[in-house]
């Protein structure tokens, strides 16, 4: 049933995004591309979110359930970070002329590549299962630190090119109502995408693997 | 015999210097691989200016990457002699976690002191604001002592070691990196209105520290 509603979700997005959404000032219809950018990117945050909690729940009770959510729940948002990188790359390709400027939001993208990527390579490097989990857990936390910098100070150590955040400074929401019903619809639906991603990742039997669980 | 963090702390600081004194290869492996590395920047610049922003970014560069050459082996070199069994029976957590990271920190500094003149000597650069420039050397080095001993715990028991800690280190003290950069190179011109900045390394070092003590207990008590 999940299935089906995702599917239809999908589709009805994608049909929004070439039919239904204006172009935008500006942009013309590169904007298209932002609505699979944008949820892209906030669905690597939200794995990154989601592996560290389930990180610290396994530091608080060691059961390895919990120690395979928040492992796979980082590998598959490295997948999500990646092609959220690729798609904004071609956006700043198409819109600024250069696909890589270290812009401080593909800084913070770059940044969690790089922690996503530091988390698999160690979880990778310890034979031990028991001190995998705990030694991966304690790394998820301790990266997470790196959040308050990349969303906070960063944006205001480097001038940047990157379009506002829907939520504009003032508070209010700055988009056409379209676009933000489809925006919105599109959020939603690569959230359940990754959720039902994540299901199938963790229910899947383990062959033994650095992801499996101790 | 039951110890105080504190005189926990002295103990495990002073068998720290004690044993690196015993085996220097670890000073001496840092301390090379910073005046090395120097050495190839300045033969390769030939007496060349590359500018403030680049020299402060080469200086954070040569820092960074010569610590971590060195800055690993707290734990590592424990597990190898065997003696991390005993620290673990005989230690408290914090006291250990305190005694190596001030000690991280000592190591730091001597590099520092070898390293930051001759940095000034071999790319002839003029520091015009030196309270700035120390200031965010000391800040900085503190950052990576303080998330440096924890990484190094996490590689006790891995099979690769060699770059690993450097991969884990570098997301985590990015927002140390990159202010310091920035603030040197004000150091360098003279332009010293980043102050803001600098505390905010040295409340970042001090979340660093905190956050440290909070996890080391999970690696290093087991189940």
């Amino acid at each position: 049933m999940m299935k089906v509603c995702i599917g239809i979700l999908t589709a009805a997005v994608v049909f929004a995004v070439f039919f239904v959404v204006p172009p935008a000032e500006g942009l013309g219809y590169y904007v298209r591309l932002a609505f699979f950018h944008i949820p892209l990117a906030w669905v690597s945050v939200l794995a990154f979110f989601l592996g560290a909690w389930w990180a610290l729940r396994y530091l608080k009770s060691p059961a390895p359930i919990l120690d395979r959510r928040s492992s796979r729940a980082i590998a598959l948002g490295l997948v999500f970070a990646v092609l959220a990188t690729l798609s904004g790359a071609v956006f700043s390709k198409l819109t600024w002329g250069a696909y890589w400027n270290w812009d401080p939001r593909q800084t913070t993208i770059f940044v969690l590549l790089l922690i996503y990527g530091a988390y698999l390579t160690l979880r990778s490097a310890v034979r031990d299962p028991q001190k995998r989990a705990r030694s991966s857990a304690v790394y998820a936390l301790f990266s997470f630190l790196t959040v308050p910098f990349l969303v906070f100070i960063l944006p205001r150590l480097y001038f940047s090119l990157h379009p506002s955040p829907i939520l504009n400074g003032s508070g209010s929401i700055d988009m056409d109502p379209v676009m933000l019903v489809v925006l919105v619809a599109a959020l939603v639906d690569m959230t359940l995408i990754y959720l039902a991603l994540l299901k199938y990742l963790v229910a899947r039997p383990d062959k033994g693997g650095y992801l499996d669980e101790p | 015999m039951k110890l105080s963090v504190w005189a926990g702390i002295r103990l495990v600081v002073h068998k720290e210097i004690t044993a690196g004194l015993r085996f220097r290869a670890a000073w001496t492996a840092m301390l090379m691989f910073a005046v090395t590395s120097l050495a190839c920047l300045s033969l390769a610049l030939q007496g060349r200016d590359p500018g403030p922003v680049i020299l402060a970014a080469l200086l954070w560069i040569l820092l960074f990457f010569s610590s971590f050459a060195g800055a690993d082996r707290v734990f590592t070199d424990e597990a190898a002699t065997g003696t991390l069994e005993v620290l673990k029976i005989y230690g408290p957590s914090q006291a250990v976690l305190f005694g190596k990271m001030i000690y991280s920190f000592g190591l730091l500094f001597v590099l520092a002191c070898v390293l930051v003149p001759l940095y000034l000597i071999l790319l002839d650069v003029t520091v015009l604001d030196w309270g700035l420039f120390s200031a965010v050397i000391f800040a900085g080095l503190a950052g990576i002592a303080a998330a440096g001993t924890l990484i190094a715990a996490l590689t006790v028991g891995s099979s690769v070691h060699n770059g690993l800690f450097s991969v884990l280190m570098f997301p985590v003290i990015l927002p140390v990196f990159l202010p310091a950069i920035g603030l040197t190179q004000q150091a360098l011109t003279g332009d010293g209105a980043g102050l803001a900045y600098l505390g905010g390394i040295v409340l970042y070092d001090m979340i660093l520290a905190v956050a440290a003590s909070l996890l080391f207990d999970y690696l290093w008590y087991e189940d």
